[in-house]
């Protein structure tokens, strides 16, 4: 018996504990502080992987936010007056690790190393946007607009950055303005967001609308913005609220803004024309307005490393949908993809992690290794995650064994921008420009909405994670429709509701619970994990 | 020499060692999280809850500051 | 004053879509053609074979399966329209000119479309073998780029499938005189609201307000005749002696065909002498010009594009201007006051409606009152409280400034 419990001992001290509901498995919702979130202590995840884990990616990170400030910034000292002015950068860059943590947990082997790389790309490039907005903004250099001021455009955050290839050759950066105060905080730290919600109802605005761009108006409101370029360009992606939201920011910023419009019917070939022509527009404003050069070797040069990566992760979905040799888990997918394809090439960081991806990935195929052995339904998420809990994902896999595959995020610019011709160029830039974030398939048209069971099937799902964003109108506006396919369909699915970044409204508890109760009353399954059920992390980050 | 060298080497060795066990310590308990959770970031939201900002609502909204910017392309 | 002969009427036609003077067009072999948005140029609809009907779904509080397909959480208006379909309120409809301009409007008319995808299934919600429904996509701007696209989407999704489905002529001799007629009706209803601008106006806000909804509603050539009547009866209509407002304002927002929400801001002592809502006259009363050189569809193209004051214009002299252009409706008005109301759920009039209340009042010394509504105000207690408090600001800086 002894012999017995000290064999045991040593394979959970060397492996890990089993990931099973039986007596002696890993039972990770134990590892919590009641409410916060923290960790009473890291998982023990075998020696190998604990050690992986704490070197690197726990220490290799930590390092790497320090030595990327240092390669980034034109001033390190920049970095920390930023971080004083602005919440949402000390709230949500130092919690940065919790991050990882909350996306990597119970994670093991290749699934841990692989979705690892895409969070150290994103944090990576997070870091490259910082440092230029800290360059540039003016707040934080005596009220100067610098030489980086004068090479910065801004963008409301759902415009693509592919749009400003032409101009980086010049020394010219594109910043997403709201990329990394508001999309990147809601999932470091959901705890900041609150501000800017809270900051734009004060004005009178409706707690209805859209509360992805009730946060965008709301950093204008506790001018959280930096001052760090002379214009300002905005899109209608994706809905009335985004086009609303720019009203107010338009009186705030105060500076020249270019309006970029994308036809609501895009998948009318009549459309493009006239969508060719606002880009070059908005290329004729940028280059007046900033003494900008077009420049067709810049845009090349820049497209054909993008296609690359798209390439690449056509090569990841094809191991995705066919086999379970996939590493990388369901948040670090969906992110990964949604970061890149907003920020577009302004770096390295999105080729070197994809090649080491594809280098984990391989081996896996090579030896058959089963990246996600405990799953017990392959998912496809559909519709907008909730970015307070990006990481459910992670959750339920260790809790019930779904394993999303895909998500609908992933598959929105799902194409290659020909670079053979400027016409073919400009043609394609238009589709790519139209199937923005949530454009295509939330707030788009019927036909993409329900491409879902065409995706489906191509990623081998037998189950669906239904995201209801209660702010949507897009997605609430066609909520009947998807209960009636999915009874005439015969799918599973559940419904997740959420308000986007806004914790308040849903609760990460609610969310488990209500994806608990679809998992215990209609599939009669039991938990993977049952410590996971229930635990109270509402303060957590 | 030989045996200064193997001392340095050793205590070389000790300190390498003594940091990693430390690096663990925080690791594993979850240090760093527990730090910032309860000690900077609410000091750091202190900090920015009395911030002194710029009343934006004062901005001016001159109808005809910018132009109509069109373009023939 | 003495009621207007055929307000019981017009009050009467307001009570269903499908009217008496819609049933009427129909029996006389005409098409009814629906839309919800102003971007929709009514004009187009009215073409000679064919009438125009803006969807309303009067007295619809509870739209109960309409809201099982679009939720609870997206605009009333939307959903009652829904609910009235699915009621068979629309099956006089031989077509839909839908436009994307709002979400909820949009989904709606997604619904009772027939998409013939695999996807899924059309719900046949239109119980009518010629119905067909077809989205036009409307610019976001003034400029020349946005007339272009324009036109060249009202040709392919509004005149060609008319024609194509039923015969419609559509050429530009029928355009004109769709133009003529319609600029007609334009003529006569700014003639009666002109009336509004008077010191003590001939016509209350809630007249005016059912006139034009019928306006928007029945078929031009059956509603002229009333209208020419009463046009004729304003010229000599007497104003009560005592004035029975205690202050003028102007109603701008969102989307509103309740005129019941008018009389229920004039019960509180406003007149609403101007209407700068969807469905108010401002906009879609102004005449349409025929400009040499230019054929009659590019100059409806760039009217309903250059008229339009709607939050949805996106550039940004566009976005300054258009409160400048509130303030001048107030001021040509001659009112006291500005209420901006916004639909629950309506993301562009929420926002407007928050940016409106500051500028209005900051840099146009405007009083404002910013509520939010629903698209039937059954609740009107709080309202009235808000409308109240309102009039008696208004009167007090009046007295502070010793008028």
């Amino acid at each position: 018996m002894a012999k017995k419990t000290l064999g045991k001992a040593f394979r959970d001290f060397w492996y890990g504990k089993p990931h099973s509901a039986e007596e002696g498995g890993r039972r990770l919702g134990e590892l919590y502080e009641d409410k916060t979130g923290l960790l009473k202590h890291r998982e023990w995840r075998g020696v190998k992987d604990t050690f992986y884990y704490m070197y690197m990616i726990w220490g290799y990170n930590y390092l790497h936010m320090v030595t990327d400030i240092l390669k980034f910034s034109n001033n390190p000292i920049d970095f920390v007056k930023g971080t004083w002015r602005y919440r949402w950068m000390g709230q949500t860059y130092l919690p940065v690790i919790h991050w990882f943590e909350r996306g990597l947990q119970g994670m093991r082997g290749e699934a841990l190393y692989a979705s690892a790389w895409h969070y150290r790309a994103m944090v990576s490039a997070s870091i490259h946007q910082i440092c230029n907005f800290f360059n540039a903004d003016t707040r934080l250099h005596g009220g100067k607009q610098n030489d980086a001021y004068r090479h910065t455009i801004y963008a409301n955050e759902t415009t693509c950055g592919t749009l400003f290839y032409p101009f980086m050759d010049d020394g010219y950066q594109y910043i997403p303005m709201e990329m990394i105060p508001y999309f990147v905080t809601c999932h470091v730290n959901s705890h900041t967001v609150l501000n800017y919600i809270d900051a734009v109802q004060s004005l009178g605005l409706p707690g209805d609308p859209c509360p992805m761009c009730q946060a965008e108006s709301g950093l204008f409101v506790l001018d959280d913005v930096p001052d760090a370029a002379p214009v300002i360009i905005t899109c209608n992606e994706a809905c009335d609220a985004s086009v609303s939201t720019h009203t107010l920011q338009d009186w705030f910023a105060d500076k020249p803004l270019f309006a970029l419009p994308v036809p609501m019917q895009f998948d009318d070939p009549l459309v493009k024309k006239y969508c060719m022509k606002e880009i070059e527009e908005m290329w004729r404003f940028v280059e007046e307005q900033t003494g900008a050069r077009f420049s067709w070797e810049s845009m090349v040069k820049r497209l054909e490393r993008q296609n690359k990566l798209q390439r690449d992760e056509w090569e990841k979905w094809e191991v995705a949908s066919k086999t379970n040799n996939y590493p990388i888990n369901g948040v670090a997918q969906a992110l990964f993809r949604i970061y890149s394809t907003q920020y577009g090439i302004q770096g390295s960081f999105w080729e070197e992690a994809s090649e080491k991806v594809k280098q984990i990935m391989y081996k896996c195929v090579q030896k058959k290794i089963n990246t996600f052995p405990q799953t017990r339904h392959r998912v496809i998420a559909w519709s907008c995650a909730p970015l307070y809990f990006s990481n459910w994902c992670t959750w339920a896999y260790n809790c019930w064994g779904l394993n999303v595959i895909i998500n609908m995020d992933s598959l929105m610019f799902d194409m290659e921008i020909r670079t053979d011709s400027y016409d073919h160029m400009l043609e394609d830039m238009v589709t790519y420009h139209m199937w923005a974030p949530m454009r295509r398939m939330a707030v788009g048209g019927m036909h993409h909405i329900f491409e879902l069971w065409d995706y489906m099937e191509r990623f081998n799902c037998d189950m669906v994670a239904m995201y209801d964003q209660l702010q949507c109108k897009g997605m609430q506006g066609v909520h009947g429709l998807f209960e009636d396919e999915f009874r005439k369909r015969n799918i599973k699915a559940f419904w997740i509701p959420h308000a986007l970044p806004d914790c308040r409204t849903v609760s990460r508890a609610e969310i488990r619970r209500q994806i608990n109760d679809y998992m215990t009353t209609v599939m009669h399954e039991e938990p993977l994990d049952p410590s996971l059920l229930d635990f109270d992390d509402s303060m957590t980050w | 020499m030989l045996k200064s060298l193997c001392k340095k080497l050793l205590k070389l060795l000790g300190v390498f060692f003594l940091a990693n066990a430390a690096l663990f310590v925080v690791f594993f308990f979850d240090l760093d999280g527990k730090l910032m959770f309860n000690v900077v970031e609410p000091f750091l939201k202190k900090h920015y809850d009395n911030m002194e900002r710029r009343d934006v609502l004062k901005t001016p909204y001159d109808i005809n500051k910018f132009p109509t910017y069109k373009y023939d392309t | 004053m003495k009621d207007l002969k055929h307000l019981i009427y017009f009050e009467n036609l307001l009570q269903e879509a499908n009217n008496e003077l819609v049933q009427q067009g129909k029996k006389e072999g005409l098409r009814a053609i629906g839309y919800t948005c102003y971007f929709m140029p009514e004009v187009l609809l009215d073409l000679p074979g064919c009438f125009s009907v803006r969807l309303r779904a009067p007295r619809c509080v509870s739209p109960d399966i309409a809201t099982y397909y679009l939720s609870g959480r997206v605009c009333h208006y939307a959903r009652s329209l829904m609910e009235r379909a699915l009621e068979g309120g629309y099956n006089f409809l031989d077509a839909q000119m839908a436009t994307e301009t709002c979400t909820a409007t949009c989904r709606f008319q997604e619904h009772i479309q027939q998409k013939h995808l695999d996807s899924v299934d059309d719900m046949r919600i239109i119980d009518n073998d010629d119905f067909f429904c077809e989205f036009t996509d409307i610019p976001f701007k003034n400029t020349e780029n946005s007339y272009q696209h324009f036109e060249t989407q009202l040709r392919a999704h509004v005149l060609t499938p008319l024609h194509e489905h039923f015969g419609i002529d559509v050429s530009d001799e029928a355009l004109v005189k769709a133009i003529e007629e319609h600029n007609e009706v334009c003529r006569l209803i700014n003639e009666i609201g002109d009336y509004r601008k008077l010191d003590n106006p001939t016509i209350t806000g809630y007249e005016f307000h059912v006139i034009q909804l019928v306006s928007l509603t029945c078929p031009k050539h059956l509603i002229l005749p009333y209208l020419r009547e009463t046009a004729e009866e304003m010229k000599t209509r007497e104003p009560d002696l005592k004035k029975n407002f205690r202050c003028k304002v102007v109603l701008a927002g969102s989307e509103n065909d309740d005129p019941d929400f008018t009389k229920l801001v004039e019960s509180c002592g406003a007149l609403v002498v101007c209407d700068r809502f969807c469905y108010g006259a401002v906009e879609s009363r102004v005449p349409i010009v025929l400009e040499e050189g230019k054929s009659p569809l590019r100059c409806v193209a760039e009217h309903y594009l250059k008229t339009s004051n709607c939050p949805r214009f996106m550039p940004q002299d566009e976005m300054r201007e258009r409160k400048m252009r509130l303030a001048n409706l107030a001021k040509e008005y001659h009112a006291d006051g500005i209420i901006i109301a916004s639909n629950k759920f309506c993301e562009y009039w929420s926002y407007e409606r928050v940016i409106d209340t500051f500028i209005l009042k900051r840099d146009f010394g405007l009083p404002v009152c910013s509520i939010e509504k629903e698209y039937i105000n059954a609740a009107s207690g709080q309202l009235r409280t808000r409308f109240q408090a309102f009039v008696e600001s208004v009167e007090i800086k009046h007295i502070q400034e010793g008028k």
